[in-house]
């Protein structure tokens, strides 16, 4: 097998970007509601990190802290956002005062639109041609059936991953440099926050279902709180309960404590009947 | 029909399998109905059936997209199940959907339950960062998924092998409230995860633009790609105005540092 270098200055090579590949898949893996993929994250680009940081534990540590922030994302797309952060860190680890924020806020930004693009493509596109040919066969008995289903589905995903990592990693590290080298990486991070926070605020619209479905007998009449609450405005309980674990986030309040308070709390709340989905 | 116990063992392992393929595998599309209902086939002695009411699970769901972990409903479970139901009791793929969605009602509960207790790992894995033990950093993140795995494939055993009245008699003797309070849990721990995004990138100049992204898709239903593209374009006239490049305008702060200032 070929080992060709892609990294000069820190002997990345082509084997990392395979184990790159191949972790990749075990996104989902520990999926949980505090970091979501972040671990998978972590574990995918450690090859290549380890590598940058080879001399350097502090800065390793601290470049595994950075992956273990949140990040949630439809899997196929996700290696292309690693080949950039990847160019990143090597990009941080050349330059001491580049702002390592715009590491995370690069990831937070290509969230939304890469989930939403490959959620059509794999979810929508893909998964239903590949399905219905597949039923085709099946119909009929066919017992290739599942296999035929299994390539058609695979062979844009399996493309879509490897030359993402690759792309990601050669455009991202080469616009990376070009906006160091014009001092502009600041506004760059500044920018990616708007695309980032403008993707969060329609996915809290979008994503999340809290609704109240209590409802009062006055006069006879049926009154309906959900429709008062989307006469102030739509999604509005969304809205307030992710600002309001927001703020306990911001209050110093321990994730493991605030998960717990929504259990109980939301446990409660769902028993009288005041939140539903 | 009656089920064997190396059966109903391997009709378990098809379902840790396609739990597995939303996890360890990377939607590698194990846990389509065509792909389970021909393992249950084969295992069953019935592959032609087995395919049959794979196909009409497959057309069923293939409607309703479960996108991602946190799926309404289970279609690896739920299929898997249900086709092994149907060609036991030899009915149609009916009896498969009805046998099949309290299953994956209860494993849907239970994997929220993991997906929470998940959440606590993740602190353990801040502790073994700053000792730099890669292994067993590693060994959390493939332990949660086979966790999961288990769980489907020891529920999965129960079901089949004592029959679906177990579990059938739990979920409806789970009086209304408990699942109106289950059901709530699971509707508010989505925000969460966004309050932790926030929590990354916000920035008190920033604001603006979190509060257009809300507005936009809370009043008009825009998507996420639509949202993006006019985020890009707010981004890039930002951009603009913070290099100088828009003539007429001269920003009176020149570069992008005080941007944050403003």
């Amino acid at each position: 097998m070929s080992n060709q270098v892609i990294s000069e200055k820190n002997n990345i090579t082509k084997k990392d970007f395979r184990k790159t590949f191949w972790r990749s898949f075990t996104l989902l893996n520990s999926f949980n509601y505090e970091r979501m993929e972040a671990l998978g994250y972590m574990f995918s680009i450690m090859p290549e990190l380890k590598k940058i940081y080879k001399d350097d534990p502090e800065g390793l540590k601290q470049a595994y802290h950075r992956h273990m922030e949140a990040f949630n994302m439809t899997i196929a797309p996700a290696p292309f956002v690693m080949g950039i952060s990847v160019a990143m860190e090597e990009q941080a680890k050349e330059d001491p005062n580049m702002d390592r924020s715009s590491i995370n806020a690069v990831k937070v930004a290509l969230m939304g639109p890469l989930s939403g693009i490959g959620d059509t493509f794999f979810w929508g596109i893909f998964r239903i041609i590949a399905c219905s040919i597949g039923v085709s066969f099946a119909k009929q008995g066919n017992i290739l059936a599942p296999l035929i289903m299994l390539i058609l589905f695979n062979i844009p995903t399996f493309l879509t991953r490897w030359y993402g990592l690759k792309i990601g990693y050669a455009q991202g590290s080469k616009i990376l440099s070009d906006l160091q080298e014009s001092g502009k990486m600041q506004l760059f991070t500044y920018c990616a926050g708007i695309v980032g926070v403008m993707a969060i605020g329609c996915m809290i619209a979008s994503q999340i279902n809290i609704t109240s479905p209590l409802h009062f007998a006055i006069a006879g009449q049926k009154v309906v709180i959900q429709t008062y609450l989307n006469q102030i405005m739509p999604k509005l309980l969304p809205l307030l309960t992710t600002l309001g674990i927001f703020w306990a986030i911001k209050k110093q309040i321990k994730v493991t404590k605030i998960i717990s308070s929504i259990v109980v709390i939301g446990f409660i709340l769902g028993v009288f009947g005041i939140i539903g989905g | 029909m009656h089920v064997t116990l190396i059966q109903a063992i391997l009709i378990a392992g098809v379902v840790a399998l396609s739990n597995l393929d939303g996890n360890f595998f990377g939607e590698m599309k194990f846990r389509e109905p065509i792909v389970t209902g021909f393992l249950v086939g084969l295992i069953l002695g019935d592959v032609k059936l087995g395919l049959l009411i794979g196909a009409q699970l497959q057309i069923i769901w293939m409607g309703a997209t479960g996108i991602g972990p946190t799926a309404q409903l289970d279609i690896g479970a739920g299929g898997t199940i249900g086709t092994a139901v149907a060609i036991l009791t030899g009915k149609g793929a009916e009896v498969a959907i009805t046998f099949g969605l309290p299953v994956a009602v209860i494993m849907q509960f239970l994997n929220t339950f993991l997906m929470t207790s998940y959440s606590v790992l993740m602190h353990r894995v801040d502790k073994l960062i700053d000792d730099l033990k890669e292994k067993q950093m590693i060994f959390i993140h493939i332990i949660c998924g086979m966790i999961t795995a288990s769980m489907y494939a020891v529920l999965t055993f129960i079901v089949i092998y004592f029959g679906n009245n177990a579990i059938e008699s739990v979920v409806k003797g789970l009086p209304d409230w408990a699942n109106n309070g289950l059901n709530a849990v699971a509707v508010i721990l989505p925000a969460l995860g966004f309050a932790l995004l926030l929590n990354i990138l916000m920035e008190k100049t920033l604001i603006p633009f979190f509060i257009a992204g809300f507005a936009i898709t809370a009043f008009s239903g825009l998507n996420t790609i639509a949202v993006t593209l006019l985020g890009v374009a707010a981004a890039l006239f930002v951009y603009l105005l913070g290099t100088n490049k828009i003539a007429g305008i001269s920003s009176t702060h020149a570069g992008g540092e005080e941007d944050e200032e403003l």
